[in-house]
């Protein structure tokens, strides 16, 4: 009993471990594209794409694991990027003790607007949270010389790692590549846990979740507030990257495009994030589109995604491959247990 | 001995609809007690007040002689009651084992000693250990209905709410049923039973209370209150 115990756990944990490594192996990849000298407007989309990437690993927690849908979630990027910009402007503090502060700033943010919205439940939280998306992008552009009013704010300071200057366009890729194989590890890790299992009970059956004694409306914020986290640290890597930000950047479309991108990779697989952000985000420049056109892209996307691929795209890539690989042996047990059940 | 559950004077209305008026009912440590009564009767209601569900409109739930009236349904799993709901649930998407695992996950200060020191040794109490990689959403209706009662005993309950267990399950399924809650005072966990099967009720309950318009009409031993004639009134042109 207890080495079939051991075996199960030491099976379930490579099992874990096995998930992870795509994702690794890819991210050690992308990590070689400048070896390939790629031009200043590959790297800056790129740059771009992984800030997304790592607000979706925690949307992914918060879609994925505990199918809530923030339609808001920008604006808990917003909500960093501007703490970023506002503690370099009024208190001198550089980037890396803006991480922190700015992650808690966009945790609390989201405690703020996910207790309320939280209880009224269902799909009210995912206007809830569009609302409240809107109403920061108002008071930030209310905010006056504060928040920079509908200008915004620059943020002019440097990034420096071990005295080296990462403002540098590949350096900063670089950094960009670590932030996103540290939120995919940081989501991996919470999937697998018995944090994320709790998660996956609350998305499958509120009401048999709670009667096993598990607090589903404090977990449901917690999440949220977890999502908040990664949103923040994307929030700060945002600013420092463009060095301007403004209200726009943080409203509903980019919260539109935030919750679009996570539902085309795939929310629930760990691959999902990194692929909806990367597809997303270089779908228009591959296909040479202009913003009406691939706006419209992303709409026919999003629609025949939720129609027909409801775990995204990867997750339907994977299906798709599994059928391939291990057809014939899934139809007998499918075959032999329906022969079961009729017994 | 003192009793593990005393409930006393607990009503609930819903809108105009009165499905409990004022309920006294007692569940001693270690019984399996019966409800019955005809559909409507309040039964469920009963169940989902004392668990949290709903909030009672009055009255009170003593479990081991403290107050959980009002608490919410997690608190009251961790107070140390677990239920199975009348429609069999799981979680659909998750795996048989991941299921037993999150249940067991949340166990709180009630929690009596654990017979079943893994999730593997209660599925294989409860006999789903062949299905234990499956997704919980492809398992037969039996299966699913004992994975709920797994689901219910991994939260280490010292009394345990069955509204209908054997509802959808066949006289095969029924018989291994009866089995396994026979088995559960014995382990330290006192029971309390909704269903219709009479014949059920008679295997399973020593004591059965009866409950219409929900009020309780009747409470004692089974063969007594089935041969109560006000009993025998409710259930006229019944299944009785
Ligand atoms: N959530 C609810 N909202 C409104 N009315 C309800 C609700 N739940 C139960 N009722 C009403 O309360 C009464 C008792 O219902 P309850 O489900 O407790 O009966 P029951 O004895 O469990 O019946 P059955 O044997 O059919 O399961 C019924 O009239 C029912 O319509
Ligand atoms: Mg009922």
């Amino acid at each position: 009993m207890k080495d079939g115990l051991h075996q199960d756990r030491a099976g379930s944990t490579f099992k874990a471990l096995r998930s992870l490594l795509p994702v690794l192996v890819i991210l050690a990849l992308i990590a070689l594209v400048p070896l390939f000298s790629p031009s200043n407007r590959f790297l800056s989309l790129a740059i771009s794409a992984g800030i997304n990437v790592i607000a979706l690993y925690g949307l992914s927690v918060l879609f994925g694991q505990t199918g809530i849908l923030s339609m808001g979630h920008a604006a808990l990027v917003g909500v960093g990027a501007y703490a970023a910009a506002i503690l370099a402007r009024d208190f001198g503090v550089g980037f890396w003790a803006a991480l922190p502060a700015a992650a808690l700033a966009s945790a609390a943010f989201a405690m703020i607007v996910g207790i309320p919205s939280l209880r009224v439940g269902g799909h009210h939280f995912v206007i809830m949270t569009f609302a409240f998306g809107q109403l920061l992008a108002i008071v930030l552009t209310n905010g006056g010389d504060y928040t920079g009013a509908a200008t915004g704010l620059d943020l002019a300071g440097p990034v420096t790692l071990f005295g080296a200057d990462m403002s540098d366009l590949t350096r900063y890729y670089l950094m960009v590549v670590a932030f996103v194989t540290a939120a995919a590890v940081a989501s991996w890790a919470i999937i697998n846990s018995s944090y994320g299992r709790t998660l996956r009970a609350i998305r499958e059956n509120e009401k048999l979740a709670a009667s096993l004694g598990i607090n589903v409306g404090r977990h449901k914020i917690g999440a949220f507030v977890v999502s908040g986290v990664f949103a923040g640290i994307s929030g700060v890597l945002l600013a420092y990257f463009l060095g301007h930000i403004s209200p726009s950047q943080f409203s509903s479309f980019p919260s539109i495009y935030l919750a679009l991108m996570v539902m085309i990779g795939g929310a629930r697989l760990i691959e999902g994030p990194l692929a909806g952000g990367i597809l997303v985000a270089f779908l228009p420049e591959v296909l040479n589109l202009d913003p009406v056109q691939s706006r419209i892209v992303y709409g026919v996307c999003l629609i025949a995604v939720i129609m027909l691929l409801p775990d995204g795209l990867i997750g339907g890539i994977v299906r798709a491959l599994r059928a391939v690989l291990s057809g014939k042996p899934k139809q007998e047990t499918e075959q032999r247990n329906a022969a079961e059940a009729r017994r | 001995m003192s009793p593990i559950l005393a409930i006393s004077g607990l009503s609930k209305q819903f809108g105009g609809v009165t499905a409990l008026a004022g309920v006294d009912l007692t569940i001693e440590e270690g019984e399996i007690l019966g409800v019955v009564g005809p559909n409507g009767s309040g039964k469920t209601t009963l169940f989902n007040v004392v668990t949290g569900v709903h909030r009672p409109s009055g009255g009170t739930v003593l479990f081991r002689g403290h107050d959980i009236t009002g608490l919410k349904p997690h608190a009251i799993s961790r107070a140390g009651i677990g239920y199975t709901f009348q429609q069999a649930m799981a979680f659909a998407g998750l795996g048989v084992l991941e299921n037993v695992r999150i249940a067991g996950e949340h166990v709180g200060t009630g929690g009596t000693a654990n017979p079943w020191p893994t999730p593997q040794a209660l599925l294989d109490f409860v006999g789903l250990s062949a299905v234990t990689n499956e997704k919980a959403g492809v398992l037969p209706f039996g299966s699913l209905r004992l994975l709920g009662l797994a689901l219910a005993l991994a939260t280490r309950p010292s009394l345990l709410l069955l509204d209908e267990p054997a509802a959808g399950l066949n006289d095969r399924e029924t018989t291994a049923l009866v089995g396994l809650v026979r088995q559960l005072p014995g382990h330290g966990i006192s029971v309390c039973v909704i269903d219709h099967d009479m014949k059920l009720m008679q295997m399973l309950c020593r004591r059965l209370a009866v409950l219409d318009f929900g009020s309780k009409i009747a409470d004692g031993p089974t063969e007594t209150v089935l041969a109560d004639p006000k009993v025998l009134e409710v259930y006229l042109g019944g299944d009785l």
